[in-house]
């Protein structure tokens, strides 16, 4: 068992990471040591370094090097809102400081470089070509190397980064890995390293600070509005229009909501877009939990794409395509990804795959082979799982005579059919089984039903070659579309379903 | 001259009817702006429909009347009808599917489905369809009475219906009627269809018994209960004398032996 982490006390009376916990002990008789449980701390450490995006936009954590990783921030056009470099560091140092952490922190244009200051040479901040100067004097750990590689180049007597310039680079490859080299120029700025952002990029985004923390639900949505009239402004400037936005909220204790919503077709409109929002929050009140407070919001908007003004001069006339897509818009945000959906065609003729629900506002392209025949006669409402049922039909394949349905007694007066819809043989799973229900709750159904009870439970078929298909009408003057799984003689008897009502 | 004086009078009374918000008491046929041909259920949009059938298993009569309803109203301008269902319905009462449709005449295109959790998502839904200008109707299926859907809700509906100049026609189950805002109060039953060409044994085209239990329509015309026929060009009315009688052949017990399909297409052998 070895230490991992020491603090400033614990430093003090000698100790040092990586020793062995019993030689620890022995040193510091009342020590107090936890157990370091990686994955947690992980993941509370990424969750506070999504609440950095405050200070930028690109935020990440280099995890290769510490156990739960190191704090990144791409800092590139955002000093000057904080009054320069070092106001910045002094003051993304000085919040944490505020919580009680210990922090060490650079600042330096390549993220190798920063590295290295900040855990060796702490609070520089290094101009362009400051670099080699600054490096020079720090250990050779200060280029982010494996323990073997320090080890072997400690042994060589390069201790120091300032020894490595000017060497042989195909030997220290050789001798050392070629990641030494890579690191080297990545620290001197010579070969480009890129964060990955933990949050979405956002591109263009608009956000404001308060002095006193909002809590309620309607204050947020009122800044979404305002902020939804800002950003707007910025993309007509720009001749754009975004498909997603995010709505980030900065919590005081240091986590970060996010609520985020789509549009069906790039917009700016920021009445549309504060619309959405509010829908969306109304959908989310449960999970709504601003903590102490939230003192920053940003709004940002990702998948932009052009947007000539001319297009929304074009959206006032009398074609209702752009209202309806913002009718669906706001619908979805509301009640849900799959509420509002489309009917498409597929090109298969078993009744219940040849259509597919798809939300409109992820509309696909049809496939015109898929487009139904008019001349087939089929129900004007499908059930989505067809019942079983229990028919009287003469043996072979006579229509049926009559049917007990939820308990309910049906006589047909008249039938037409069968309809032989067969399993597609071209298909790889040659399956023409009988879905099964979705799995609902049961509803609570009221004493005065009139049918004694809804769907009883039942199980799906296996897989039958063919299905024969009846138009039956009752002596009420119902039609119903059943169909027979399978043929008389098979071996088992085959079962009827009910499968849809005309109209 | 008479001429003139005639169309000056007419035009007043359209005036009149459309300050009154009330059907004209002449021919609504020249209100009608549609390409259907006018006939005597072209009733102008902006107007909340219930469509009351008294037994659940008579989902596809209800859906099928609204549906063709609301084919009347799809224009340029107003391209969608939205179908508004609680999702634990579905496998209940089933779901519009979109081939059916295509035999039954309306575009699928048209139609968008919207499949909501609770009763409160359903009104507010409505609301929201019906406050869009390029929806032509909203056809809304519930299957149980929901104690929400009072007579304020559909004052308001019927309110922002008017106003938008979208439909709205609620599909209920059940035989109870309770107070509501609704201009026109429909009552369907299916009927017995009519003969087939080729094949006297098979169910015909969709026909309905409908009672107007509330409102007037536009059309001066006596009688609030007719047998209506489905056809593409609409409702056709079959005579209204022969309403107690179910179609033009007399309704048939099916024979004990029943006739095998593959002679379905000739005369019934049993007599």
């Amino acid at each position: 068992m070895r230490l991992v982490a020491v603090d400033a006390l614990a430093a003090r009376a000698g100790l040092t990471v990586d020793q062995n916990l019993s030689d620890a002990k022995a040193l510091v008789p009342n020590l107090e040591a936890r157990e370091i449980d990686p994955g947690f701390l992980a993941h509370r450490f990424a969750e506070f370094a999504d609440w950095h995006s405050y200070a930028s936009p690109i935020v990440s954590v280099l995890a290769d090097q510490a156990p739960w990783g190191d704090l990144c921030l791409d800092i590139t056009g955002v000093a000057h809102l904080f009054g320069g470099e070092d106001k910045l560091l002094e003051t993304v140092k000085g919040r944490l400081a505020a919580l009680g952490l210990t922090v060490m922190g650079a600042i330096a244009p390549s993220i190798g470089a920063a590295w290295g200051l900040a855990h060796f040479d702490q609070d520089r901040v290094l101009g362009e070509d400051e670099v080699d100067e600054a490096l020079g004097p720090l250990p050779v750990a200060a280029l982010r190397l494996s323990e073997a590689q320090v080890a072997g180049l400690s042994q060589m007597g390069l201790k120091r980064v300032g020894q490595l310039y000017g060497r042989d680079r195909k030997a220290l490859s050789a001798r050392f890995g070629a990641s030494l080299i890579t690191r080297l120029d990545q620290a001197l700025g010579h070969v480009e390293e890129r964060l990955v952002p933990r949050l979405p990029l956002a591109e263009r985004f608009a956000e404001r600070r308060f002095a006193e923390p909002l809590g309620l639900i309607d204050d947020v949505l009122m800044t979404a509005q305002d902020l939804a009239i800002q950003l707007a402004l910025r993309l007509e400037a720009e001749g754009l229009g975004a498909q997603s936005f995010h709505l980030f909220l900065y919590r005081v204790d240091h986590k970060v909501m996010r609520l985020s919503v789509n549009a069906a077709r790039a917009t700016r409109d920021a009445g549309h877009i504060a619309r959405l929002f509010a829908n969306r929050a109304e959908r989310l009140v449960a999970e709504y939990d601003p903590g102490f407070g939230i003192d920053m919001i940003r709004l940002a908007a990702t998948s932009v794409s052009d947007l000539a003004s001319a297009q929304i001069g074009a959206f006032e006339t009398a074609d209702g395509a752009a209202d309806l897509d913002q009718l669906y818009d706001r619908m979805t945000s509301r009640l849900g990804p799959l509420a509002v959906v489309r009917s498409k065609f597929v090109n298969t003729h078993i009744p219940e795959r040849a259509v597919k629900l798809e939300p409109v506002v992820a509309r696909t392209p049809d496939d015109p082979a898929a487009a139904p025949d008019g001349r087939l006669q089929r129900p004007l409402r499908l059930l989505p799982a067809p019942e079983p049922i229990s028919v009287t039909a003469e043996v072979p394949d006579g229509p049926p005579a009559g049917m007990t349905w939820r308990r309910v007694g049906y006589r047909f007066v008249k039938a037409s059919g069968p309809e032989r819809i067969g399993a597609e043989w071209w298909q790889p799973d040659n399956e023409l089984a009988v879905p099964a229900p979705p799995q609902l709750p049961e509803a609570p159904l009221s004493s005065r039903d009139e049918e004694v009870a809804g769907p009883a439970g039942f199980a799906a078929g296996g897989p039958v070659p063919s299905r024969d298909y009846y138009i039956a009408e009752d002596d009420g003057g119902r039609r119903f579309w059943l169909f027979r799984d399978g043929l008389y003689g098979d071996g088992a008897a085959p079962r009827w379903f009910l499968h849809g009502f005309f109209a | 001259m008479p001429g003139r004086r005639h169309e000056v009078v007419a035009s007043l009374r359209a005036k009149i009817a459309r300050i009154e918000q009330r059907p004209m008491l002449s021919e609504g046929a020249a209100l009608s702006q549609r390409q259907e041909p006018a006939g005597l259920f072209s009733i102008p949009g902006g107007v909340l429909h219930e469509v009351f059938t008294d037994e659940r298993r008579n989902g596809g009569a209800a859906l099928g009347f609204a549906l063709a309803q609301a084919r009347g109203l799809i224009g340029p301008e107003r391209p969608a009808v939205l179908f508004v269902q609680l999702r634990r319905e579905a496998q209940d009462m089933g779901l519009p599917y979109g081939v059916g449709l295509r035999s039954f005449g309306l575009d699928p295109d048209a139609l968008v489905l919207t499949r909501v959790e609770s009763i409160v998502e359903f009104l507010w839904a409505i609301e929201e369809a019906v406050s869009c200008r390029a929806v032509a109707a909203v056809v809304a299926d519930i299957a149980k009475a929901p104690g929400a859907l009072d007579f304020t809700a559909s004052r308001r509906l019927s309110l922002r219906a008017q106003a938008a100049g979208t439909s709205v026609f609620l599909t209920r189950y059940g035989v109870e009627r309770e107070a509501s805002a609704a201009r026109l109060r429909w009552r369907v039953a299916p009927g017995p269809s009519g003969a087939v060409a080729f094949d006297a044994r098979a169910p015909g085209g969709p026909r309905w018994r409908v009672e107007l239990e509330k409102g007037r329509l536009p059309a001066e015309r006596a009688g609030t209960e007719f047998l209506l026929d489905w056809s593409e060009n609409g409702f056709v009315v079959v005579d209204s004398s022969s309403t107690d009688k179910a179609s033009a052949r007399p309704e048939r017990a099916p024979s004990p032996r029943a006739v095998p399909a593959a002679l379905g297409d000739r005369l019934p052998q049993a007599g």
